[in-house]
């Protein structure tokens, strides 16, 4: 354990000292990864699969503010969508548009949610996120959570439609109406709101009461929460939901629930205080719980900068007779320690 | 000689002033009504156009359905169940805008009362310097 919190805070004092670079890179690999997924997941124009507009987007993200990243995954969306049917693509700039402006113009800090959440439908993993949005985050993040499920599912409709969309269907109205109805009838998107904006405010409401292991308690309470809600409403509303992959899930977002506690809530409830006392209002009862840190080992470089000492040439030949040297009258001021280099640290 | 604790303040106080603080500044220079009055006018704006938008994608949707009875529909009646429905749709974001405003501001208010506290700190140990 000592190792590992170590590790812990050499990460951190890393992050501390090179954020400048380090979150720059985080951003750009996101975006690329986003943008990677996208073009591969929707793909229907081929300009914007072009890895120079790529990798020149991903770049642009990573100096821009978060919300960029969003704002581009949006466009590149749309562009998709746009080139597979017009008519489709203002269904779901509209959807895009009412996300916007009835949640996130509030909270431009939660984009990073919006964005990761389809990623992690994407990688089959989307019950990792409310738990970890109910560790690291506020209740509000429950709307972010569910306007990634939203944004996630309104896309997944548009693939499963595509050929449709694009090919049978040349009536305008029954393009719109087949997306609508798609997206308002699939029961798996509302299960998957309902279960994670519940599971996420429960996480949030659970890691902040005043008990031991408050967050351990989170996030397993969290994940079993997830899994039985998911479990009901997909028999309930016949989801069709992969029994195994709820329960992985559920599973991993404990493991990822645990990491994230290793580096933001790690402390030691065995040595817990209790101290009691009072003023002249009011009595205080304090719990107060240690942080586990380790101190980091001092090393202490002593450097011994021995200057290079230049011995006096000592005269070989003896003196000859005709010119004896006053050894008396020789200057020894220039003899000094200088001459031999500083030695008071060798002295201690 | 460098103060120790001074340091932590200072790099404390300007980590603040660099991130939060200057939002929160944003928000308290306006008073408390001000701020949430420019809240809910934003709010009825987007409410507005999220409104406008549903709208639009409802009778897109429906389209053939009102094309074929708009001779046979009243009107009136359909335009009154529309802006009822709208002023529930404003009035019930213009509340929610308003409690997100007014704790906005409170928080905003509180964090930079405490920057403020930790100035005269700052200045209190300058001062036994």
């Amino acid at each position: 354990m000592t190792r590992l919190l170590e590790i812990r805070d050499n990460i951190k004092v890393l992050f501390s000292k090179y954020d400048v670079f380090i979150i720059p890179v985080l951003k750009f690999l996101l975006a690329l990864v986003m943008l990677i997924m996208i073009n591969g997941k929707l793909g229907y124009m081929s300009k914007l699969g072009n890895p120079g507009i790529v990798i020149i987007v991903a770049l642009a993200c990573s100096f821009l503010p978060t919300g960029a990243i969003l704002l581009f995954g949006g466009l590149f969306s749309m562009g998709h969508v746009f080139a597979l049917s017009p008519e489709v693509a203002i269904v779901v700039g509209v959807i895009f548009l009412l996300i916007y402006l009835l949640y996130l113009r509030f909270t431009p800090g939660e984009s990073l949610c919006v964005v990761v959440t389809p990623m992690l439908f994407v990688f089959h993993v989307p019950y990792v996120i409310p738990v970890v949005m109910g560790l690291i985050g506020g209740p509000a993040s429950a709307l972010s959570v569910v306007c990634g499920v939203i944004i996630y599912f309104t896309l997944h409709v548009v693939t499963q439609n595509a050929a449709n969309v694009s090919g049978d269907l040349s009536d305008i109205m029954a393009q719109i109406r087949l997306i609508i109805d798609s997206l308002l009838g699939n029961k798996q998107m509302l299960v998957l709101c309902v279960a994670f904006a519940v599971v996420t405010i429960a996480v949030y409401i659970i890691r902040r009461l005043p008990i031991e292991h408050c967050w351990m308690i989170a996030m397993i309470s969290g994940a079993v929460l997830c899994m039985v809600i998911t479990l009901i409403g997909g028999l309930v509303t016949n989801a069709g939901f992969s029994i195994l992959g709820i329960i992985f899930g559920c599973i991993l977002s404990v493991g990822v629930g645990k990491v994230i506690e290793f580096f933001k809530f790690c402390v030691d409830y065995t040595r817990t205080e209790r101290v009691q006392f009072e003023d002249d209002e009011y009595y205080y009862y304090v719990k107060a719980v240690p942080k586990m840190n380790v101190s980091a080992p001092e090393v202490k470089v002593k450097n011994i900068n021995r200057s290079r000492v230049r011995r006096p040439i000592r005269p070989i030949a003896e003196p000859e007779e005709s010119a004896p040297m006053d050894t008396a009258e020789m200057d020894t001021t220039e003899l000094d320690s200088s001459y031999f280099g500083d030695t008071t640290e060798l002295d201690e | 000689m460098l103060d120790k604790d001074r340091v932590i303040l200072m790099t404390r106080m300007a980590s603040y002033e660099e991130g939060d603080g200057k939002k929160h500044m944003n928000v308290v220079r306006f008073f408390k009504g001000d701020y949430i009055a420019v809240g809910i006018l934003k709010a009825i704006i987007c409410a507005t156009l999220s409104f406008g938008l549903i709208l639009a994608l409802y009778v897109y949707y429906n389209f053939d359905v009102f094309m074929s009875s708009i001779y046979d529909m009243d009107i009136l009646a359909f335009v009154r169940s529309i802006l009822t429905k709208y002023a529930w749709f404003v009035g019930i974001y213009v509340m929610i805008t308003y409690v997100v405003c007014t704790i906005t501001y409170n928080s905003s208010r509180r964090k930079l009362k405490r920057y403020f506290k930790n100035l005269r700190v700052l200045k209190k140990m300058y001062d036994r310097q």
